[in-house]
């Protein structure tokens, strides 16, 4: 995390010197790469769009991520690097962002980037009625070009997530007005600045990618080719990793590490994400009005006991609603441990002494999702709560919980850039969040504002500190139970070398070699 | 299919003339064309209301968690998905006469042209389950026949048993870790490149579509046989010297197809439903999968699209066996 503040602390008004320099992402890189090889990859969500405005789809996102590249990216270990920008400075009053762009980038076509492209780009998703993460250029008042390599943006109001927030896919650079071709020409072969170009692709299929010759990092990338197959099933995902038909497989399941990790051809990896599985509770409904319900929940469930039995490990037991690997994640923060007494004791100061029955929704499909709510229902039993389970297919479950129609729910929740305000303000800012607090109506009005005042310090001390205070006071009020932090599983043959996902999922396969 | 006459008036002046059911008379014909066609707008009207009955949205699961009310409107206006339900069936079906399926809400391209380059996959792995289907049922069949209540026949009938009892997709896992895992002849999953790959990587999928019909084939077959076997024919084949496996083969396996064969075509529509899940144990991104895919994602015009192919395939199967059956016993022509 130090280069996020790094970062923050340095772009008060003067611009960083030696910032062009790219940070390897090469974490588990050993010896000198070697050029060639075909990469397979097995994947569990098939792209269905590369066009980084209108998708939220995970396998939409990770295969554009490799054509299409932002003004900054996230390293694998969550802090920022400036990568299509060289480096930037702000006003004052934090009003003015000036991003120079880092020269001798060109297209897959050949032509330069220029900041009439940052300008197209960034205009075209913040005006973006459709985008799925279009409100997080917000703040956004004005882009224009300063010559043809300065992008000077002006801002509605002070916002300190801004830099992150133009690391996001879906602020990726594409040529102006598409280079000329139609807006759906150009996704069916899109230009874009990455390490690779597309090479073949069915819909909902499997999808080829060749390198870009004219990347801007020298060498890279190390791969001939990369092939992309849809893989839905995970008991195939993994064969096809164990068997060397596939190099790289995503989404394995927790089930299998322990079985993987002894395969010799077989190296498993767990990075960790920005995201954590939550029981969130309905406060339209009487019983979780109340505090003390919440708190005795909270208590009662066993989290450790339930990340062994049914993450097997690979998960971290749940505390703060912040994953610890977000930045302004505090350790320290109070949370309410599993104690079976303080659960009674919290209980019996609710309206509900003697406990009562509720529902809890979960998605079906998901064996871990199930697990825990089979573990919670037993949990919940000790302190007299009884809860019946009910199971819905996902786009169902998806509609049900947003309509407020449920008493508990379990679903992840995700950070999509490395600054923590998306999580904070989506999971407890009921007014302007969006979501009224992860649709849990919790309204905490110091914690709101809190989170406001939270966006707009650029003193990374304080923000720390505003951020510490946001999850005590989350922790005390209880609107949901953090139930565990779990990571992104992957299996990779052993030949693969220099592959690492960022905490947001992402990966960029330019620094992939093969032995 | 009764009532499916009503349809067809002859011209008055016209005599009648009698019914040939060889499958090539007119009235014979077209009362089957009729009742297919009933049948595609039953189904059209079916996944219509089922799809917009059920939970889930679609703009919902296009653009995330995140999506404000104001985009889900612009997106469910984008999609007509904000009109009268009624409007909206008469919008499709229209377009479906027009022999247009609609655009894909998740795709933006044609339902047609996202199905179109997947369904020779599909139809290949049919192909292929029903060719192992025949190739096991066959001998199997003839084994317990001719040797009736031996140690082979109640093999072949217990075989029959755990096969029915057992999922497919166990099957698959089974096959996958034997001949690709351990023995590594075949690969994993997936389709591979060049029709020769192809071919080799629909024989594991292959045989676990046909494993779930081939018991229910062994048993018709097999009791179709041992009927035969005690007709006069057979003994008088038997008595010119002929050897047992062409009796067996030829002269009773022949006689007895006829249930066997109207069997294994209804059944066609079984495997054509069990490919969503055999593609999806074996990575094949056939329509089965586009199918599972876009019910998740409610993708209502893919959904709609697949499920009206389907059902038109099915349609089709169906006429073609009884076709068939009839060729192969003429008593049916006169039924």
């Amino acid at each position: 995390m130090l280069g996020l503040s790094a970062l923050l602390a340095a772009c008060g008004s003067s611009s960083k010197s030696g910032s062009s320099s790219v940070s390897s992402s090469t974490s588990s890189a050993s010896g000198t790469p070697k050029k060639g090889g075909n990469l397979v990859f097995a994947r569990s969500v098939a792209p269905t769009t590369l066009d980084p405005a209108n998708t939220i789809i995970a396998g939409d996102i990770y295969t554009l991520n490799q054509i299409f590249e932002p003004l900054f990216i996230t390293n694998p270990d969550g802090t920022l690097a400036p990568w299509l920008a060289k480096s930037f400075t702000t006003s004052t009053d934090h009003l003015t962002w000036t991003f120079a762009l880092r020269p001798g980038v060109k297209f897959s076509d050949g032509k330069p980037l220029t900041a009439d492209d940052v300008v197209f780009s960034i205009k075209r998703e913040a005006a973006n009625t459709v985008g799925p993460l279009s409100f997080l250029d917000f703040a956004i008042k004005s882009v224009t070009a300063k010559g043809s390599s300065t992008v000077v943006m002006k801002l509605k109001t002070p916002w300190a997530p801004f830099e992150s927030d133009m690391s996001v896919f879906a602020n990726a650079i594409l040529p102006a007005n598409f280079g000329g071709k139609s807006e759906k020409a150009f996704f069916q072969s899109p230009v874009g600045t990455g390490a690779f170009t597309l090479s073949s692709w069915t819909p909902d299929s499997n999808l080829t990618l060749k390198p870009n010759p004219g990347y801007w990092q020298p060498g890279k990338p190390y791969v001939d080719s990369v092939a992309i197959n849809y893989v839905t099933d995970d008991n195939q995902r993994v064969l096809q990793v164990t068997s060397g038909q596939a190099q790289i497989a995503d989404s394995i399941p927790p089930a299998n590490v322990a079985s993987l990790k002894s395969n010799g051809a077989v190296n498993v990896s767990e990075f960790p994400a920005w995201q954590v599985d939550l029981l969130v509770f309905n406060e339209q409904v009487a019983y979780f009005k109340d505090v003390h319900v919440r708190r005795a929940i909270t208590y009662a469930i066993n989290r450790p006991g339930l990340v062994q039995a049914a993450s097997f490990g690979s998960s971290k037991p749940g505390g703060s609603f912040f994953p610890p690997s977000l930045e302004y994640y505090d350790a320290g923060t109070p949370v309410l441990a599993y104690s079976v007494a303080n659960a009674k004791a919290e209980l019996a100061k609710s309206a509900y002494p003697h406990g009562f029955s509720t529902k809890l929704l979960v998605s079906g499909g998901d064996q871990t999702y199930s697990e825990f709510a089979q573990i919670i229902q037993s949990d919940l039993a000790k302190i007299g709560i009884k809860v019946s389970i009910t199971t819905l297919d996902h786009a169902a479950f998806e509609s049900t919980f947003q309509k407020y129609d449920y008493d508990m729910f379990i679903d992840y929740a995700i950070n999509d850039i490395s600054d923590p305000d998306e999580m904070a303000s989506f999971e407890t800012d009921y007014k302007s969040g969006g979501s009224k607090s992860y649709w849990s109506s919790y309204d905490n009005p110091a914690v709101i504002s809190l989170v406001h005042e939270a966006e707009a310090e650029f003193d990374t001390t304080k923000r720390k500190a505003l951020y510490a205070k946001i999850q005590a006071q989350v922790a005390q009020d209880a609107p949901f139970v953090a139930l565990d932090y779990p990571p992104y599983i992957y299996a990779t043959s052993k030949k693969v070398n220099g592959f690492a996902v960022n905490p947001g999922g992402a990966y960029r396969l330019a620094d992939v070699w093969l032995d | 299919m009764a009532g499916l006459t009503l349809g067809l008036r002859l011209p008055a002046g016209r005599p009648r003339r009698p019914r040939r059911a060889t499958g090539g008379g007119w009235s014979y014909t077209a009362r089957r064309l009729l009742g297919a066609v009933l049948v595609l707008i039953g189904v059209t009207v079916a996944t219509f209301l089922l799809l917009h009955a059920a939970p889930g949205n679609p703009a919902e699961q296009v653009l995330g968690q995140r999506a404000t009310p104001a985009q889900l409107h612009a997106l469910e206006h984008q999609w007509g998905l904000d009109s009268s339900l009624a409007s909206q069936f008469w919008r499709y079906l229209k377009q479906v006469v027009h022999g247009d399926l609609g655009t894909s809400f998740v795709y933006g391209k044609h339902v047609t042209a996202l199905v179109g380059p997947r369904i020779g996959q599909t139809a290949l792995l049919v192909a292929v389950a029903v060719m192992f289907a025949i190739l096991i049922t066959i001998p199997l069949a003839a084994l317990a026949a001719s040797r009736r209540d031996s140690i082979a026949d109640q093999a072949v009938r217990g075989f029959s048993v755990l096969g029915l009892g057992l999922p497919s997709f166990w099957f698959g896992i089974v096959l996958i870790e034997i001949f690709a895992v351990n023995l590594k002849l075949l690969p994993v999953g997936g389709y591979g490149s060049g029709f020769g790959a192809h071919l080799e990587s629909l024989i594991l999928p292959g045989v676990t579509a046909a494993l779930a019909i081939v018991p229910l084939l062994i048993r018709s077959l097999r009791v179709g046989m041992l009927e035969v076997l005690d007709a006069d024919f057979v003994a008088a084949a038997r008595g010119n010297g002929l050897r047992e496996s062409r009796v067996l083969l030829v002269h009773v396996a022949r006689n007895a197809a006829v249930p066997t064969v109207t069997l294994l075509g209804l059944n066609i529509a079984y495997l054509l439903g069990s490919t969503v899940i055999v593609e999806n144990v074996f990575a094949l991104n056939g329509v089965g999968s586009l199918l599972l895919q876009s019910i998740q994602n409610r993708d209502f015009p893919t959904v709609q699209g697949i499920t009206l192919l389907l059902a038109a395939a099915v349609v089709v199967v169906n006429l073609c066996t009884d076709l068939l059956a009839a060729r192969l016993d003429p008593r049916i022509r006169l039924r």
